[in-house]
């Protein structure tokens, strides 16, 4: 791919942890991928494919086992606020008010209060909680608490967002609604997002590509270009010909029995032998079960 | 009942009144110079409270708890937040902990003096270590149970490791490091008595113990009721601190107040 003007560029990337019982555990395997400037690429696969692990390592918060990672042309030593991550588990400041998360990164890039003031504003209007600035985040809903962790995001910055299963702990319907502002707000000013998730629609609906993941060890199975129109509304992509193709190959893909048990003598790779059951996995994508 | 119970305060004062009720009636049935009936030890109350040396031995104490449980916080707050976050700090000081923390302290009172004397610094610092075991304990849990994410998210806006303990750590734990608060508070006023009552020297403890040598029971029990007021109150005015320094806070659970 041109990697060139690549902004995140990841070659030849494996993970090894150490478990408890002293073995080492494969959690990716030879990963090579290249997200361009303003692209949103998903990462989609079963549970414990090592999807966030990729994520981590990307962010700085995990250090790769082998290979190389470089984030605008620059190898990556750490976190920093060029990549600005939002959690599935929201990760707030539970000291702080909305306001006060929103202005946080701001006030730590040394920008003066009331120039972090006011950005934190616009950004709590963006994401629709204006007159909650002064709400702490145990008085928020789920959906709510991610709203101000995708503000808190934004206000410093950064020129990639790494999103890890953001809307996973959501409800069906403020999980969608979710979905509809991130484009919305995506379509402003493009930043470049690598995105989480084990729900095909989610991935099909916002990605440009989507990059499948094997089960333990994770190794790209394939990559899918999304080629939809945007701005996409989700009402008229429901009944898009293409959009149910590309969810049903994609399921398809992730349905491989192969995938589903794990290789019985893989190099270094630790067995799972725990099988996610379909129907859980159907009900973790409409966002009915909070993991 | 719905009237009596919604006022506030009231069914504390009746349990008051009722344990001063049966102290009463069952001290004339003994009628045992030991027991001397409540009224009597109340009447002493004001006394103890009106006389110079009493209120200069009652403040001698506070000082000294103030002095020994401040240093604690100041040194069991970071021990613990740093066991929480670093493996080898928590390697190197759990065995320690496990070893001082179900010793009385103040049964190392004897060999404490043997070092320090009777003065100040012994009592000190056996109020010192009673607070501290708590607190380490409380501010390690707090410090290991800070969500990983929330400290990658302020590592991503650019918070270095020491920074990372101090903003974020240290206030994550907060809730919890308040819970061992407490109850150091409550160790603190014990360990600060039966300090004094070995090394006796000033204090509220040697207020007790010098009544109890002298027979003068009711001047003992009014100690006692003096000690547990006092108490009473550091705890209620704590509490009102912690609600109003933590009212952020996730209610996670009840605290229960523990003792060595």
């Amino acid at each position: 791919m041109e990697s060139a003007s690549s902004m995140i560029a990841i070659e030849r990337l494996s993970k090894t942890f150490e478990t408890t019982r002293g073995t080492s555990h494969l959690a990716l395997s030879e990963i090579s991928l290249d997200v361009a400037q303003g692209e949103f690429v998903s990462v989609l696969g079963p549970s414990g494919c090592g999807k966030s692990t990729l994520l981590y390592i990307v962010g700085g918060f995990v250090t790769p086992s082998v290979g190389a990672l470089r984030v605008a042309d620059k190898p990556v030593t750490g976190p920093g606020p060029d990549r600005g991550p939002v959690f599935q588990e929201f990760a707030l400041f539970p000291w702080k008010t909305v306001l006060g998360n929103v202005m946080y990164g701001l006030l730590e890039q040394g920008r003066s209060k009331a120039d972090a003031l006011a950005r934190a504003n616009a950004l709590i209007e963006l994401v629709h909680l204006k007159g909650y600035e002064n709400f702490y985040p145990k008085e928020l809903s789920g959906g709510m608490k991610q709203r101000v962790a995708i503000a808190r995001t934004l206000a410093y910055g950064p020129s990639i967002l790494l999103m890890d299963e953001p809307f996973g702990a959501l409800d069906a319907h403020t999980r969608t609604g979710m979905q509809m502002e991130l484009l919305d707000i995506w379509e402003r000013d493009r930043k470049t997002v690598l995105f989480v998730t084990h729900s095909v629609e989610e991935a099909v609906f916002l990605s440009d590509r989507v990059v499948v993941l094997t089960r333990s060890p994770g190794r790209i199975k394939e990559i899918i270009s999304i080629d939809l129109p945007r701005p996409r509304r989700r009402a008229e992509l429901l009944v898009d010909r293409r959009y149910q193709q590309y969810v049903v190959d994609i399921e398809k893909l992730m349905d491989d029995p192969r995938d589903v048990i794990p290789p019985p003598k893989g190099e270094g790779a630790e067995p799972t032998g725990r099988r996610v059951a379909p129907s859980d996995d159907k009900l973790r994508e409409a966002g009915g079960v909070a993991s | 009942m719905k009237n009596i119970s919604s006022i506030p305060g009231l069914p504390p004062l009746l349990a008051c009144a009722g344990l001063l009720g049966v102290w009463e009636v069952a001290a004339r049935i003994i009628g045992i110079s030991g027991l001397p009936p409540a009224h009597e030890a109340l009447r002493e109350l004001p006394k103890i409270l009106t006389d110079k040396e009493s209120l200069l031995n009652i403040l001698d104490s506070m000082r000294r708890m103030l002095i020994g449980f401040s240093l604690a916080l100041i040194v069991a707050v970071p021990i613990g937040l740093m066991m929480g976050r670093a493996r080898l700090v928590a390697a190197f000081f759990n065995p320690l902990l496990m070893i001082i923390y179900p010793v009385p302290k103040a049964a190392l009172m004897p060999l404490i003096m043997l070092w320090l004397g009777v003065g100040d610094a012994s009592k000190t610092l056996v109020i010192f270590l009673g607070v501290s075991l708590p607190v380490i304990y409380h501010a390690y849990q707090g410090a290991r149970a800070v969500e990983e994410k929330m400290l990658w998210s302020a590592a991503a806006m650019g918070l270095g490791p020491a920074a990372r303990l101090l903003r974020i750590v240290f206030p994550a734990a907060l809730p919890e490091i308040m819970v061992g608060i407490r109850t150091g508070l409550v160790l603190a006023l014990i360990t600060m008595v039966t300090s004094e009552m070995i090394a006796r020297k000033q204090g509220v403890g040697d207020l007790l113990f010098n009544a109890l040598a002298m027979a003068q029971y009711e001047t003992v029990y009014a100690t006692i009721i003096i000690i547990g007021m006092l108490g009473f109150v550091i705890d209620a005015a704590f509490e009102k601190l912690r609600f109003r320094v933590v009212a952020w806070a996730e209610p996670t659970h009840d605290i229960a107040v523990g003792s060595t």
